[in-house]
């Protein structure tokens, strides 16, 4: 592969790249170091590269072991992560000021309730086990095959497939128990409180039923609400998306929160 | 008892100190899925019906806290004794241990066994007090293999 290939392809790669790794970290910074490291370390190498798996296999491959090496010390986050951020935020003086700057400054500063989804899961997946974080957003996100993954990990197809299941299984507990959009019990009316705020002339019932798994909560299968969730999160680029600036904003609040916190411990 | 059929179906010898109950069944899945399975102790009450939780890391040394179906008032605090990755586990108190045993057998085919041992000399002023643990075993193999085999199969 020449270098004018490989420069190519990563550039290919490097919008899903950048968003995988903001997934994972929570961090716009470090996932632009990362991708950014990722690109050097693979530039460095491309006479090693055999042609084993796809450019777009092995470059996530190297920028997954960068990312893990990156939260190796830190501590995951918990399951009430939104609520615990919420409280901080609603104690915050800085955090509507900011926001409010935000919506006046940027073109990508609309808040979508599909994008605010998006966030969410980021936050939820980060209560997972990495192995089982990294599983669910390579497979069911960047639609990587199960083969391709145990590559990308260096771990066995059998022990993907255990991860994946075991991630799905979590997360479908967690919605169950915390989204108000699939269960009336849930504990989590965020988005529609954040869509109160940002978009006060919307009828929030008329927004919810845009979405295709809030529409259809009622559904026993809640695997498939959980693809249905997943659909959503596959569809939106964090960082090019008409509410982009905010939600990144959220996402930078949410883990200086949480980094606080393990610091603290 | 090491001649068991691998049908799932329990057996319990007893003597006059102690009781031991095992069963053994074929699971069609990698070893590395049922090994999983079996040390992920968060976990255990989502697939296992016999277990209401365990807390702690099912790893050597380490202590845990059962809580089981079979007793739901009581919290057995045991201590995992051997950890011998994908091939052994054993894990207990004073009373008894529970050992789990994974061979491979053919492709991405597992024997399960687990066997509790429980005795000791008091035994026989309590050995009334303790319910059979056949039934409990027979659900804990056939949730193990229903599992396992899902995840196996999945895509």
């Amino acid at each position: 592969m020449t270098n004018e290939q490989f420069t190519n392809e990563f550039e290919k790669a490097r919008p899903q790249l950048k968003a995988y790794i903001l997934r994972i970290t929570a961090s716009i910074q470090d996932s632009e170091d990362i991708v950014q490291d990722t690109f050097i370390k693979a530039s460095e190498k491309i006479d090693a590269f055999r042609g084993e798996s796809s450019v777009r296999t092995w470059i996530f491959t190297i920028a997954s072991n960068l990312a893990k090496d990156n939260l190796r010390t830190k501590k995951r986050w918990t399951e009430n992560v939104t609520d615990i951020c919420r409280e901080k935020a609603l104690s915050n003086p800085n955090y509507f000021p900011e926001i409010m700057k935000i919506q006046q400054t940027s073109q990508q500063a609309k808040f979508e309730i599909k994008e605010h989804i998006n966030f969410c899961l980021t936050c939820i997946s980060k209560s997972l086990p990495l192995e089982q974080q990294i599983c669910i957003l390579l497979k069911e996100v960047h639609e990587f095959k199960v083969s391709e993954i145990s590559k990308i990990l260096d771990i066995t197809v059998a022990m993907v497939k255990y991860y994946l299941h075991t991630a799905r299984a979590k997360m479908i507990k967690i919605f169950e128990g915390r989204c108000a959009l699939i269960n009336k019990k849930g504990t989590c009316h965020q988005c529609s409180e954040l869509n109160g705020i940002f978009n006060p002339k919307q009828n929030f019932e008329e927004e919810k039923n845009k979405i295709e798994f809030a529409k259809k909560a009622n559904d026993p299968n809640r695997e498939y609400l959980l693809d249905l969730r997943l659909k959503i999160v596959k569809s939106v680029d964090p960082f090019n998306s008409n509410g982009s600036d905010l939600q990144l904003h959220h996402l930078e609040h949410n883990r200086k929160v949480m980094d606080n916190i393990a610091e603290k411990k | 008892m090491t001649n068991v059929a691998s049908d799932g179906k329990a057996l319990t010898s007893k003597k006059n100190f102690s009781r031991e109950t095992v069963v053994s069944i074929d699971i069609q899945a990698n070893k590395s899925i049922i090994w999983a399975l079996l040390t992920n102790a968060e976990d255990y009450s989502r697939w296992n019906s016999t277990i209401i939780s365990i807390e702690g890391d099912v790893a050597k040394g380490e202590k845990i806290k059962l809580k089981s179906v079979l007793d739901p008032k009581r919290t057995f605090k045991l201590k995992v004794k051997e950890f011998g990755a994908e091939n052994r586990l054993v894990w207990g108190d004073a009373m008894g241990k529970r050992t789990y045993t994974l061979k491979t057998v053919g492709d991405e085919l597992t024997n399960f066994m687990m066997t509790e041992k429980i005795g000791g000399p008091m035994f026989p002023l309590f050995a009334k007090m303790i319910p059979p643990f056949d039934q409990s075993f027979e659900k804990f193999a056939k949730d193990l293999m229903k599992e396992a085999e899902l995840i196996q199969n999945s895509k």
